[in-house]
């Protein structure tokens, strides 16, 4: 049934409909069959594609459940049950036996990849003297070459695998060979560098921020600040040079954040003077900031400069006068609860207000019994010491 | 010589730990899930010297566990160390509030590992 299917369609009716009777058909049947043609044809390509992925994926699956229990046993008997490690020798001292891990079968591109992976697996629950040994197995078998090689690809993603690899054995590169990542048009790539260089590059963690003309984006920053105030033993330098000198917004808003986790009050001019900047985001990120590290100082320069703001800008004076809880604001504060038009100035008021309430006590009570019954919600709201802003 | 059990989903992680503890000395049941862990309790009766548990894990997390070892007469006496890569205040606070005796944070130190595990069945020890 099949064959004589086949065999019409090339030799006989079928064949010519599809092929010469195509080009007197009616322009919309042509252009349909075309569409259904490409149609028919991605998604054979994409199954087949996906097939052989998938095949692939199991191959390595299959090859990599035979390999791992020989590369466990290796790295238990030499390193997790090395002699030295239960006689407390220092780590120059302890004998690595690498004969196992010599072997030819060891030599293979693949097998050095999995040994690879292993020896990550293994150094993100160790640390310590294993996790040093681990790191030494990886110098010693040269398998940062394999790493280096993978820095050299024109694919991103083995490029993005190789940082992962000298991150994690804590191999520091040459600053050449990363910082331009920093930059990459690649969104994942930029973050897996920035990533690596922070946590390799001991002395100059932040240098990347000097030549950053690519965004962070609100990810990136949460991602990097999770990094940098975990990584221990980081050289954190005053954040003011790039909040003064920076010309990427996304790298000074980034920088104001961290002087607020940081505390840095030497960096507190470099903040208020980016109060005079054009661009209203970075200004209320420095209002915020202002406002988070309470500096009362400049306190009156936001009260001042508030009816001249946009929305957001202003929204974050409102927050930072209840930050800094200096009490010396109450009647501002009162006027815009009860005069704003906006929703959002009425309840950032309110709750600046009640921060403020060992000097508004009186005002609260009088606002709760005389506003509107809508500015009387607000209030109750923000007074709720569940709600949390 | 101590019989411990130890409850962890992660492979390397039981492997080694496991391989430790018996290099050391002691006896190790492992449980490779919450579920397990629990059945293992029972079928012995909560006879262990010590619990080492994982917090997140399937069928039942740490936490379960530990309530569920501390709810009875006999498992209350025995010390829990906590091995999760969940190091939050909140979890931390959980885990002591439910009984647990310590906490270690992945990635952890082999050596510091069998120190708490030695100085907590000594103090069993001790106070049996």
């Amino acid at each position: 049934m099949i064959r004589e299917f086949f065999s019409e369609l090339f030799s006989g009716e079928l064949f010519r409909v599809f092929v010469y009777d195509f080009l007197y058909f009616p322009t919309v049947i042509q252009i349909a069959v075309i569409f259904i043609f490409i149609a028919l044809l991605s998604t054979t390509i994409a199954y087949i594609s996906i097939l052989v992925r998938r095949y692939r994926g199991h191959r390595r699956d299959v090859r990599r459940a035979r390999i791992n229990p020989k590369i466990d046993q290796l790295i238990t008997e030499n390193i997790i049950l090395n002699e030295g490690i239960l006689e407390d020798k220092p780590i120059e001292d302890i004998t690595i036996n690498l004969e196992g891990f010599r072997k030819p079968l060891y030599k293979k591109r693949w097998v050095r990849q999995a040994l690879i992976d292993r020896l990550m697996e293994y150094r993100k629950n160790f640390v310590g003297t294993i996790g040093e040994l681990l790191r030494i197995v990886y110098l010693e078998l040269e398998l940062d070459k394999d790493s280096f090689r993978k820095m050299k690809s024109p694919r991103w993603e083995r490029k993005v695998q190789a940082l992962v690899e000298f991150t994690s054995m804590d191999f520091t590169i040459a600053d050449v060979n990363i910082l331009p990542l920093t930059n990459s048009k690649v969104r994942e790539l930029r973050a897996e560098a920035r990533h690596a260089y922070i946590k390799l590059s001991k002395n100059e963690p932040f240098k990347f921020f000097d030549i950053a003309t690519e965004p962070l984006l609100q990810w990136d920053q949460i991602e990097l600040f999770k990094i940098i105030t975990s990584t221990k033993d980081i050289a954190i330098p005053n954040f003011a040079r790039w909040v003064t000198y920076s010309s990427n917004k996304t790298v000074i808003s980034f920088c104001l954040k961290l002087i607020v986790y940081y505390n840095q009050q030497a960096a507190i001019p470099a903040v208020v003077k980016l109060l005079d900047t054009k661009d209203h985001f970075l200004r209320a990120d420095a209002i915020n900031c202002i406002g988070k590290m309470k500096i009362e100082e400049v306190e009156a320069t936001l009260v001042n400069m508030y009816n001249n703001q946009p929305l957001n800008c202003q929204i974050e004076i409102l927050k930072a006068v209840g930050r800094i809880e200096s009490g010396k604001y109450i009647d501002f504060l009162r006027q815009e609860f009860l005069h704003a038009t906006d929703f959002d100035l009425r309840k950032n008021a309110a709750r600046s207000l009640v921060r403020n309430e060992w000097m508004a006590k009186d005002v609260i009570q009088e606002l709760m019994v005389t506003s509107t019954p809508d500015n009387q919600l607000i209030l109750k709201h923000v007074m709720n010491p569940l709600i949390k802003y | 010589m101590g019989k411990i059990l130890l409850v962890e989903d992660d492979e390397i992680m039981q492997k080694v730990i496991e391989k430790i503890l018996i290099r050391e000395g002691l006896v190790v049941d492992v449980a490779r899930n919450g579920k397990e862990a629990l059945v293992k309790l029972e079928e012995n009766n909560f006879q262990y010297d010590m619990m080492i548990t994982d917090i997140m894990m399937p069928y039942a997390n740490g936490f379960e566990i530990i309530s569920r070892v501390k709810s009875e007469e006999l498992g209350k006496k025995i010390p829990v160390i906590i091995i999760s890569s969940v190091g939050n205040e909140d979890s931390v606070m959980e885990g002591f509030k439910l009984g647990a005796d310590d906490y270690l944070k992945k990635p952890i130190m082999a050596g510091e590992l069998i120190i708490r595990v030695k100085r907590l069945l000594a103090r069993a020890n001790n106070v049996l």
